[in-house]
């Protein structure tokens, strides 16, 4: 587990209260390209509460993507720790982040990845398979999260046979069905047309209204507008961290 | 406060608890019904890939069903002299040839006069039993019909109780016809068929080699051996057949048992009164033959094996070979749906539910493929019943089933732990 150093590293007041989501304190990323060493993150430490609506704003190659894995549990810091819900992810095992990824994250991403051959109810299904629940409830539950998202009559549906704004839905719907504590939204309008874009934002200001804690990955400034904090990442250290409102 | 937080943070270390049981089973579920979908949609590929262990399963099962057919024929038809009997008769059936030519020097014909040797001396027996055949050279007329070699045999009244012979109409060689030596017979049902199609046998006078016989009763049918019908004879009684047509016939005496356990004694008691009759020294061995129905299972036995064994030798190498093209396009399918992977793993899958999701799928690919060949292997089973006999056993099924699903799991686990071992950030970036 935990050496002594890296708890005198990182003192007990540091792991976080009830109302704080998120809390990532000096967490380093580094490649080994053969013999050089690239730092894709330099110690990014900030903290989310809950409810909040926080947009990560940089331009490519600025590290957001590396910090979105982080933040998303796809990926373990190489220094650094990492509180998600108040528990320490940042030193799990693989398959310990798999099943903080189906408990805690729902993800929406930029080109929807859902599964082509499977409908609209299979896909929003998916976590649920990965945490044993049974059939009958499983059904249900992603029904329920079709209807919030608007899209009760196109369930069975496959991914081709909808349209983008549709696709996007689906994933957000699948994003929500396990109840996470964050929706970590990689580029959700990047494939869409900007009426559409606008349509998917407008349901994400509504999830956060409806209490969700928003973590939107953008590099488009009319769309982290949206967001209530924008965190500016640079050569993988944080730019900037301002409330918008 | 925020110390015992701290406390609450650390990872707790998981153990499997009844709901990841229940967990698993569910992935399972879903893998499996997973890999018939696929199976659907590529109906070619799974065909070709599945080729090997389809040839497999089928050869098999075939070689099983036909081994089996034979077992059941050799001991329905061949070795079944009745039950709890034995046939002493000049030769030891079933030996190889050196000793069947050392026997056949020195085996002296068994004769009536031993049968009433044996009838006097014998004790503990239930029925005891003589015939006499010819095989060859008898020629059966009726009307203007003619049949050739039909087998005739002189039989004691006492036949009847051993069991092989009853009557489906009229009666069988009475004790009265052997006393009176009567030219009466008992007929098979090809007899029958070939000169009474629609007349009643019964009462009707049919000449055998020249001598004319009157029906007194019909056999039930046997069926064929070997594709040679074994309802194509004529039984008259013994005392007939000395006068009409041999008087000093080489016989065969069938001795039943009161049970099967009584079988050895009795074999015993019969080869000490034939050893004692005969004055064979101690040394010596028989003079003549003592046949159950083992002795021609032991040989049938022996030679089946090697048949198997050369089959199982053959059904590993297709079984190795199609396991080989399952991994082969089990890898390529990994490859193919690395995205997929991808999107599982960022939904929660851990490494144990792709690695089942993808062992199932070839394990159902590979079931599948055995089960294709159990159907196969069925229709040539078929095929094969009409010239010769054949008879899929229960567990040729199972065992053909379960043997492709095994490979499907051997040969499955390489390509599943590849991709579970897959990143998640590297598998959702291969875009498809």
């Amino acid at each position: 587990m935990q050496s002594q150093i890296e708890t005198a590293y990182t003192p007990e007041w540091e792991s976080p209260p009830d109302d704080i989501v998120i809390r990532a304190r000096d967490l380093w990323k580094t490649y080994e390209m053969g013999a050089v060493q690239v730092h894709a993150l330099c110690g990014v430490s900030f903290d989310i509460k809950r409810g909040e609506y926080v947009a990560i704003m940089g331009p490519s190659g600025s590290g957001k993507s590396t910090l979105m894995n982080l933040i998303g549990c796809l990926d373990t810091p190489t220094r650094g720790r990492y509180w998600l819900n108040g528990k320490l992810v940042s030193e799990l095992t693989d398959d310990e982040l798999a099943y903080i990824r189906n408990k805690e994250i729902g993800f929406v991403f930029q080109t929807f990845n859902l599964l082509p051959r499977a409908s609209a109810l299979h896909n929003v299904e998916l976590p649920l398979i990965y945490n044993g629940t049974p059939a009958a409830e499983r059904a249900e539950r992603a029904r329920e999260a079709l209807r919030m998202v608007e899209l009760a009559d196109r369930m069975d549906h496959k991914p081709n046979e909808l349209s983008g704004g549709q696709r996007q839905r689906v994933a957000v719907a699948r994003a929500l069905v396990n109840h996470p504590c964050i929706l970590l939204a990689d580029e959700p309008t990047g494939n869409l047309d900007t009426a559409t874009g606008v349509e998917i934002m407008n349901l994400f200001d509504r999830l956060h209204h409806s209490g969700n804690t928003i973590v939107l990955v953008t590099h488009e400034h009319d769309i982290a507008a949206r967001a209530h904090r924008i965190i500016h990442i640079r050569d993988g250290r944080i730019d900037r961290d301002e409330a918008t409102r | 406060m925020e110390v015992l937080n701290s406390a609450q943070a650390l990872p707790q270390p998981r153990r499997a608890s009844t709901a990841e049981y229940l967990n698993a089973w569910v992935t399972a579920r879903e893998a499996f019904w997973l890999a018939l979908e696929t199976l659907r949609a590529h109906r070619l590929r799974s065909f070709l890939t599945l080729l090997g262990v389809v040839i497999a399963t089928t050869t098999l099962i075939v070689v099983m069903s036909v081994i089996n057919g034979m077992n059941l024929y050799i001991a329905n038809h061949v070795a079944n002299l009745g039950a709890n009997t034995f046939v002493l008769s000049q030769f030891k059936w079933a030996q190889g040839e050196q000793a069947w030519l050392k026997a056949r020097r020195r085996n002296r014909p068994i004769r009536i006069s031993d049968y009433e040797f044996l009838k006097r001396n014998l004790t503990g027996y239930k029925v005891l039993g003589a015939t006499a055949s010819m095989e060859t050279g008898t020629v059966i007329r009726y009307g203007g019909q003619i049949l050739y070699d039909v087998s005739v045999t002189g039989v004691t009244p006492s036949m009847e109780d051993i069991g092989e012979d009853q009557p489906e109409s009229g009666r069988y060689i009475s004790a009265s016809d052997y006393q009176h030596a009567s030219l009466v017979c008992f007929i098979g049902q090809d007899i029958v068929s070939h000169f009474f199609p629609t007349l009643d046998p019964l009462g009707r006078e049919i000449l055998v080699n020249g001598t004319p016989f009157r029906v007194v009763g019909v056999a039930k049918t046997i069926g064929t051996v070997f594709g040679q019908s074994e309802d194509n004879f004529v039984q008259i009684p013994l005392t007939t057949f000395r006068r009409i047509f041999m008087a000093r016939p080489s016989i065969d005496v069938s001795i039943q048992a009161w049970s099967a356990a009584q079988m050895p004694p009795l074999e015993d008691e019969v080869r000490t009164l034939m050893r004692v009759r005969r004055h064979i020294p101690y040394q010596q061995s028989d003079t003549f033959g003592i046949n159950a129905s083992d002795t021609i299972m032991t040989l049938w036995k022996q030679l089946t094996g090697s048949i198997f064994a050369v089959t199982i030798a053959i059904v590993a190498v297709f079984m190795v070979v199609g396991g080989i093209v399952i991994m082969n396009i089990m890898l390529a399918t990994v490859t193919e749906r690395t995205h997929e992977i991808g999107i599982r793993k960022s939904l929660g899958a851990r490494r144990r539910d792709i690695l089942t999701q993808f062992v199932i799928e070839s394990m159902v690919m590979a079931a599948s493929g055995g089960a294709l060949g159990v159907l196969l292997s069925l229709l040539i089973s078929r095929l094969v019943n009409l010239v010769f006999t054949s008879s899929v056993p229960v567990s040729a099924i199972v065992v053909g089933v379960g043997l492709s699903a095994a490979v499907g799991l051997f040969f499955g686990i390489y390509p599943a732990r590849k991709a579970a071992q897959l990143d998640p950030i590297e598998a959702l970036r291969m875009e498809m």
